[in-house]
């Protein structure tokens, strides 16, 4: 658990998550060329850059969802480039997507129980009936979200802040060591941004979770960042603290020159 | 050598027919969205009215033409507006399951009108052109030339007319059409229309050379499908290309795959199309839309 | 605590109370005939329609649980009806052997065919995945036509006469009852609420730790595999083969229809369907019979245009985690 003032210890640790060497390609277009990126136990690492600079690409491929042209990625020290998506949220990873992907029709409850750690790949497993004592986790996360209101409603009703606070419960409801984010405060209302915000310090901070979040609101950034790396056009353009990054004249030009950063 | 060219020849005919075929097929999945399982119904119900008019009426086929295209046009136009309209914004398994109904019917119907008996149409055209050892069938010449003036009557309605581009816009973006002033409904409709339309003259065209039963139908849907899927929705000259690949496979394999090479061609399509789909989800030749998840 | 999937215990048990009944009440049926030697209310041909019935029942289930509960809407499913047929067919005219393990290999065959055949086809999404199903049951009826030496071709070949109605019908019973139940057991369990996830939201499903490929080639494999098995019972009852009575285009319409009819997604839905429609086809053969396949396609339309989720969705049971159960699971806190 690390305290609030100081950053994460890096030292020599080894990284939970790692990708070197990165690359996409699709057809001629490069939506990652050689990104290297470390996230360390504890950290909470935001992933930055205009629009098109290949961030959901970067989750895609970090997560097994899209396969890489080149280079690899390291979970907890293992190799899992090739490995699908579900093996690797078995590992202990899980992420949100950009378009928000509940399940619509369903309440938020069901939501929420389709979302627990799936117990394994054995006959046994698939035969046990279903929820034993998740129901009662699942309340305790939606009260945590605020949601436990809603949790009949079916999750295509709820407002875009709440279906991406939704989502983030259905993250947590496999107690995940790694936790991706990407775009949880896009198009949420203010007051929502900061409910968000606060569970995903104390997501950090208290629990000891890992973050990984792709974000386009600077303010948010500067709010959670330990660390933020800087993507443009697919290349790591740079990397460092919330302040020397947005310093940097690179940084600048790449977001002012083309109006996309909300400010 | 005569072999292959001959099989060369065969495969052009067999293409444009395929081509002309298909256009109906996809320029209704393109602007609509509506995969049609109806597609060979239309198809037979083209050849049986050109039947009616050839055993009835002593009409020559290729002059029913002129009766079968404004009836079939009609007749898909009325279908677009009081079925098809219901089903254009309904997840995809809806779509599927009521065209899928409709070939069932379809194709029931057509058998209770006309029997089981399958039938042909008589035409003066008969005859060979002979080039060396190679004949060509003088109809299938009349085809292909009909089929190609149909295409390109198409190619210019879309690409020149308002109707055209009305069209086109439609079936890029419903919203933004609706707000330029375009009656999507009608647009809808007509294009449901010339589809069905020129299903139908394709119909014409295979009663010409192949016997008319009701339930043919099946394996002309699936080349549709799988020329379609090859070239992309809307795609006139992929869909030219598609059909002459797939015409080629089924040629090719029929010549030199004794005996059973005929019901190999199904076969064929079908592992072509499967193979395809595998690898390059995207169509062949250009822009296939992914499919949205419903 | 009440699993969440299944409804209240009070209901349940009169849904159970309610189902024995009318399985016991189906297995008295041939024993009336018995007593009755074929001249009261319950005849030879009664018999016979009640076991296509039966068989109907399970097949619209076997679609069902693919097509409904999946997501994976399988135009092609006669496929495996054909494989187990042919399958059978084969084994007991070539082979002699006896019917029992010629019904098993059908079974086996068809499933193995599964396994195959949803490995490239289940990659595909949505409309695609079911015209390739659509591709190969149009395929395999060509292959069978031209693999004359193994299958007969076109003209098809008869199978050893074995005229004991009571018996098959007892089996489709069995079937039919064995398959239902187990259905509705899956539902209820992980690999059940899987499969939920996979037709509400694979990719998101694949990124919950849901092995989605394994899981869908699972209940595509299951659901052949019995329907294969009643494709083996066809065949020996009609005693008669060849591709196009068996590869019939008309047989994946029916189970999809009775499924529909009685509601896509349900347990209850097939059974409900199959029954609706054997009755309403009894009602027309008496009096048009050229015209039943054609009425099929309009109801099927009227189906999906007015009530697309069926009969069952009309007493407003969601075809996903039961809202009751929810309740109930919600309510233990």
């Amino acid at each position: 658990m690390k305290g609030q003032d100081s950053g994460p210890d890096i030292g020599d640790r080894e990284a939970l998550l790692e990708g070197r060497g990165l690359a996409k390609w699709f057809g001629g277009l490069a939506a990652l060329n050689q990104v290297d990126v470390e996230v360390y136990r504890g950290e909470l690492v935001g992933i930055v850059g205009p629009n098109g600079s290949g961030k959901t690409t970067l989750f895609n491929c970090l997560t097994g969802m899209e396969s890489v042209s080149a280079g690899r990625v390291f979970f907890k020290g293992i190799d899992v480039t090739h490995r699908k998506p579900h093996q690797v949220a078995h590992m202990g990873l899980s992420r949100t997507f950009q378009s928000i992907r509940v399940y619509r029709k369903l309440s938020v409850l069901e939501n929420m129980l389709l979302s627990r750690q799936w117990g394994g790949e054995r006959l046994a497993d698939w035969l046990r009936s279903s929820d034993r004592g998740t129901a009662e986790r699942a309340r305790d996360i939606l009260e945590f979200l605020t949601l436990d209101g809603q949790w009949g409603e079916p999750a295509g009703s709820l407002s875009w802040g709440q279906q991406r606070l939704l989502e983030i419960g259905m993250v947590l409801m496999s107690d995940p060591e790694l936790v991706l984010l990407d775009e949880a405060t896009s198009g949420v209302s203010p007051g929502l941004v900061e409910v968000i915000t606060e569970r995903i310090l104390t997501l950090n901070h208290l629990e000891g979770k890992t973050i990984l979040l792709i974000e386009h609101n600077i303010d948010v950034v500067e709010d959670l960042c330990d660390r933020v790396v800087v993507l443009d056009y697919g290349e790591k353009l740079a990397e460092g603290t919330v302040d020397s990054v947005f310093s940097n004249p690179a940084v600048i030009e790449a977001y002012f020159g083309r109006h996309d950063a909300e400010f | 050598m005569t072999e292959f060219l001959q099989a060369l020849v065969n495969t052009i005919m067999l293409g444009g027919f395929y081509s002309l075929m298909v256009m109906g097929f996809s320029l209704i999945w393109g602007v609509m969205g509506v995969i049609n399982l109806a597609h060979g119904e239309f198809v037979l119900t083209g050849a049986y009215l050109t039947w009616i008019m050839n055993r009835h009426l002593g009409w020559e086929p290729l002059a029913a033409l002129v009766v079968v295209i404004p009836v079939m046009f009609i007749f898909g136009y009325l279908l677009q507006r009081l079925l098809i309209n219901r089903i254009i914004d309904r997840q995809h398994l809806v779509s599927l399951l009521v065209t899928y109904g409709l070939a069932i019917l379809i194709a029931n119907g057509l058998k209770l009108a006309f029997t089981g008996t399958p039938r042909s149409l008589t035409t003066g055209l008969r005859g060979f052109w002979k080039v060396g050892e190679i004949t060509i069938p003088i109809v299938k010449t009349y085809d292909l030339a009909i089929a190609l003036a149909m295409m390109a009557g198409l190619s210019l309605l879309l690409g020149r007319t308002r109707l055209g581009r009305s069209v086109r816009a439609a079936a890029q973006n419903r919203q933004s059409a609706h707000m330029v002033g375009v009656d999507i409904g009608a647009v809808f409709a007509v294009t449901f229309g010339i589809g069905v339309a020129l299903t139908g003259a394709a119909g014409t065209l295979f009663g010409l050379t192949q016997p008319i039963a009701p339930f043919a139908g099946l394996p002309l849907t699936l080349r549709a499908f799988a020329i379609t899927t090859m070239a992309g929705l809307g795609n006139i000259r992929g869909a030219l290309l598609g059909s002459m690949a797939l015409a080629a496979v089924e040629v090719y394999i029929g010549t030199y795959v004794p005996g059973i090479g005929t019901n190999l061609g199904l076969v064929a399509t079908f592992v072509v199309l499967v193979v395809i789909l595998a690898t390059r989800p995207q169509g062949l030749f250009g822009g296939l839309t992914p499919v949205e998840d419903s | 605590m009440t699993p969440v999937g299944q409804t209240d215990t009070i209901r349940v048990t009169g849904r159970q109370w309610g189902f024995f009944i009318l399985v016991a009440g189906l297995a008295m049926l041939p024993l009336i005939e018995a007593l009755t030697d074929g001249n009261g209310f319950i005849n030879n041909s009664t018999l016979f329609s009640m076991t296509q019935m039966l068989m109907l029942v399970t097949l619209a289930s076997n679609w069902n649980f693919i097509s409904g509960l999946t997501g994976y809407v399988d135009f092609g499913h006669t496929a495996f009806f054909g494989l187990g047929a042919y399958s059978t067919g084969i084994l007991m005219t070539k082979s002699g052997w006896p019917f029992y393990p010629t019904l098993a290999v059908g079974a086996l065959v068809a499933a193995l065919a599964a396994v195959l055949i949803g490995r490239v086809t289940m990659h595909l999404k949505g409309p695609y995945f079911s015209i390739a199903m659509l591709g190969t049951f149009a395929a395999l009826r060509e292959i069978v036509r031209v693999v004359r030496p193994l299958t007969g071709g076109g003209p098809g070949f008869s199978l050893p006469p074995y005229l004991n109605r009571p018996l098959f019908y007892y089996l489709a019973l069995a079937q039919a009852v064995l398959v239902v139940a187990l259905y509705r057991w899956l539902k209820g369990t992980e690999f059940g609420s899987m499969m939920l996830g996979i037709r509400e939201d694979e990719s998101g499903a694949e990124m919950r730790g849901i092995n989605t490929t394994l899981i869908k080639i699972t209940a595509f494999t299951l659901a052949a595999a019995s329907t294969g098995l009643v494709g083996g019972m066809w065949a020996y009852q009609n005693t008669f083969i060849d591709p196009d009575i068996v590869f019939l285009d008309s047989r994946t319409i029916e189970m999809a229809l009775a499924a529909v009819i009685g509601g896509l997604g349900t347990i209850a839905g097939p059974v409900l369907g199959a029954g609706l429609l054997y009755w309403m086809r009894d009602l027309v053969w008496a009096s048009f019979l050229q015209w039943h396949l054609f009425i099929e396609g309009v109801i099927l339309i009227a189906v999906m245009l007015v009530m697309p989720k069926g009969i069952m969705g009309l007493f407003g049971n969601r075809s996903g985690l039961t809202v009751r159960g929810v309740r109930a699971a919600w309510r233990k806190r």
